[in-house]
């Protein structure tokens, strides 16, 4: 029971972590945390329009989240799901707006299939290069994602430039395209119920099949799982490639639900917030619905909150980056520090993730 | 064109600055077996600390010190985090990333009452130093002279960090602590401290890198002028493989690459293109690293 207390405590350190540091913030520049946190609540789940909005904040980070959290799970280590956002939300709005002849569920469900694919592509391309070759996939993925998002500028700055705009940015895709709106006049959309779905998914996939236990072992004990006969390339693969179909079609959910075309730059860290996300979740499915809910309305009511006081959005970066931070710390180990004096290899907790090795390159 | 192109290699040897530092600093936290993702965060931190210095004491001396200060203050952090609690080094760097611009995003509305951009009027600037018989010489004459004091600063790290890397005691035990923990810490090297050093040196050299693009470049902080800089660093030592005068080519091709592609929107080539280069290489060249390596290890097996 007590052992059962303290890992509960545990999880909730990063947000108690977080709201410190931001009380800490808050106070050496003269505001009250207490009143600030109290409205940030308020703003963000204290009213109907104020739960959906939260809910609309959530959605495009829980399937990044997810994404990252399959990948985790496997053992690998990506963080190129931002880069996978990008061209899936592309090739969904591409969809969206070259095929407006089309019923609204075929146009639908094409562009999420073009999405899925142009996502699943781009997580393929470093899940190739670590499968075959052992590239380190943190830093392919890094910097895939800058690539995605300067290729995908390219794109709507110049063969796909929507005429008559003088920002960059896509044309609109056509109205059967758009997912239906859940609450409106809020953005909530259709998506959140796929993302809820999706999470859905991975849970009975991880908990009840025998190819997430696979995918499990593959993470948890590479050397066990390729003894017992899993090939471990294929898990690569597998893992690199569904994140990116997730991370494509969180980029075209965000498309075809919330902005209706594809703007240039359009994710602020979407994908790297789902780092977070799966990293706060314990890359559990219910995990990442938890985490996912907890960023959104942050965002939400840290946005509203900017428009009713004089506290700035940015508040709600330190608070993430902080429970980023603290989401990776291995509170068991400061008390065997004292004894030993060598740090065993970084992990990612509960699974380990590869880690880009010790020492220089060869 | 040749015109265009020697323009952009003079710009280039300013241009590249940044992005020399940061990739010096990230290589020799990387000979210290840290990987340092969090540049872009430090390099933010010690451009804003250069700006309030340079305006508050109209000092550019006390203003490149200040931000020398920031990456340090920065890199504490990282470090002790990574080295003492065993943390990712990845995700702290990228979290330590988002605290540093979210921090700094809050404060300028908060405490200097502007949104994103901090540009005080008459800030002081870093000046630019004429060097008499080498400003003459022709071609290489305009892209040695007339140079800010960083730049020349940061041409002078290469070879003195070639030098303490190799040549060095501290420097053999710095490798030794990031390329074999185990084996150090039996030889009596204390590995956590020689870990922690490279990061705060690291960071001091990111703080260098924002000083020179806050007060050197332009006259003015703002919270996006980083623009992916620490990131392209990055790239340049995984390019070097975190060995001084490979990180610094690389470092000076993608400053070159950044100089040349405004120079060259005019003739239809699209910026956008141009600005994944430095990205797309060094995945290529990580590629072709990793091929390399196991071709050797197959024939090492004897069949």
């Amino acid at each position: 029971m007590n052992i059962r207390l303290a890992r509960g405590g545990l999880l909730l350190a990063p947000f108690a972590a977080a709201l410190l540091v931001g009380a800490v913030v808050l106070l050496l520049t003269g505001r009250n945390p207490i009143d600030t946190y109290g409205l940030l609540l308020a703003q963000s789940w204290g009213s109907g329009s104020g739960i959906a909005n939260s809910l609309s904040q959530a959605t495009p980070i829980l399937l990044t989240g997810l994404a990252t959290a399959f990948a985790f799970r496997a053992g690998v280590f990506t963080i190129g799901v931002e880069g996978s956002l990008y061209f899936g939300a592309f090739a969904g709005a591409w969809v969206g707006f070259t095929f407006g002849g089309l019923p609204g569920f075929a146009l639908i469900g094409l562009a999420f299939l073009a999405a899925l694919l142009a996502g699943g592509v781009w997580g393929l391309l470093p899940g190739i290069l670590r499968a075959r070759w052992r590239v380190d996939e943190v830093v392919t993925t890094l910097m895939l994602n800058f690539v995605a998002i300067s290729l995908t500028s390219y794109l709507v700055n110049g063969p796909f430039l929507a005429i008559g705009t003088a920002n960059s940015m896509s044309p609109v895709v056509a109205p059967e395209a758009r997912l239906g709106s859940l609450a409106p006049p809020s953005q909530l959309s259709a998506g959140f119920l796929i993302a809820l779905l999706l999470a859905g998914l991975f849970w009975f996939v991880m908990s009840r099949t025998t190819f997430g236990y696979r995918l499990d072992l593959a993470g948890s004990s590479p050397r066990f799982a390729a003894a017992s006969g899993i090939d471990l390339r294929r898990v690569i693969l597998i893992a690199m490639v569904v994140a990116g179909c997730i991370g494509g079609l969180a980029g075209a959910i965000q498309v075809l639900g919330v902005n209706g075309r594809f703007i240039d730059r359009f994710s602020p860290g979407f994908g790297f917030t789902g780092i977070a996300v799966a990293l706060l979740g314990r890359n559990t499915a219910i995990g990442c619905v938890l985490a996912a809910l907890f960023f959104g309305g942050l965002n939400n009511g840290a946005a509203m909150m900017q428009l009713f006081s004089d506290i700035p959005l940015d508040l709600v970066n330190v608070l993430s980056g902080t429970v980023m931070i603290f989401a990776v710390l291995d509170f068991t180990r400061i008390r065997l520090l004292r004894h030993a004096g060598v740090t065993p290899a970084v992990s990612i907790a509960p699974a380990e993730a590869p880690s880009a090795e010790a020492g220089p390159g060869p | 064109m040749t015109e265009i192109l020697y323009n952009s290699l003079v710009a280039a040897a300013t241009v590249s600055t940044p992005i020399l530092l940061a990739a010096l600093g990230g290589a020799i936290n990387r000979q210290g077996g840290i990987v340092n993702i969090g540049l872009e965060g430090k390099m933010l931190a010690g451009a804003f600390a250069a700006v309030v210095v340079s305006w508050q004491t109209g000092s550019v001396v006390l203003a490149v010190l200040a931000a020398m200060l920031a990456g340090a203050l920065v890199a504490l952090p990282f470090t002790l985090l990574v080295t003492r609690l065993g943390a990712n080094e990845i995700i702290v760097g990228f979290g330590l990333n988002i605290v540093v611009a979210g921090l700094l995003g809050y404060l300028l509305p908060v405490v200097f009452d502007v949104f994103g951009t901090l540009a005080p009027a008459d800030l002081a600037r870093l000046p630019r130093i004429t060097i008499p018989v080498v400003e003459g010489i022709p071609i290489i004459g305009r892209v040695l002279s007339g140079r800010d004091p960083v730049t020349y600063l940061a041409w002078l790290t290469i070879p003195l960090t070639a030098w303490f890397l190799y040549r060095t005691r501290w420097g053999l035990r710095l490798r030794a602590s990031g390329a074999d923990r185990e084996a150090a810490e039996a030889a009596g090297i204390r590995t956590m401290r020689w870990r922690d050093a490279s990061s705060v040196v690291a960071g001091i050299f990111a703080g260098l890198a924002g000083a020179q693009l806050a007060i050197g470049v332009v006259a003015l902080f703002s919270t996006t002028m980083t623009g992916g800089r620490g990131f392209i660093a990055l790239a340049a030592f995984y390019f070097g493989a975190a060995r001084p005068w490979p990180t610094a080519a690389a470092a000076f091709l993608f400053g070159f690459f950044d100089a040349a592609q405004v120079r060259l929107q005019g003739f239809g080539v699209p910026v956008q293109l141009v600005q994944t280069l430095p990205y797309v290489v060094v995945v290529i060249v990580l590629t072709a690293v990793a091929i390399a390596r196991q071709r050797q290890e197959m024939e090492a097996v004897p069949a």
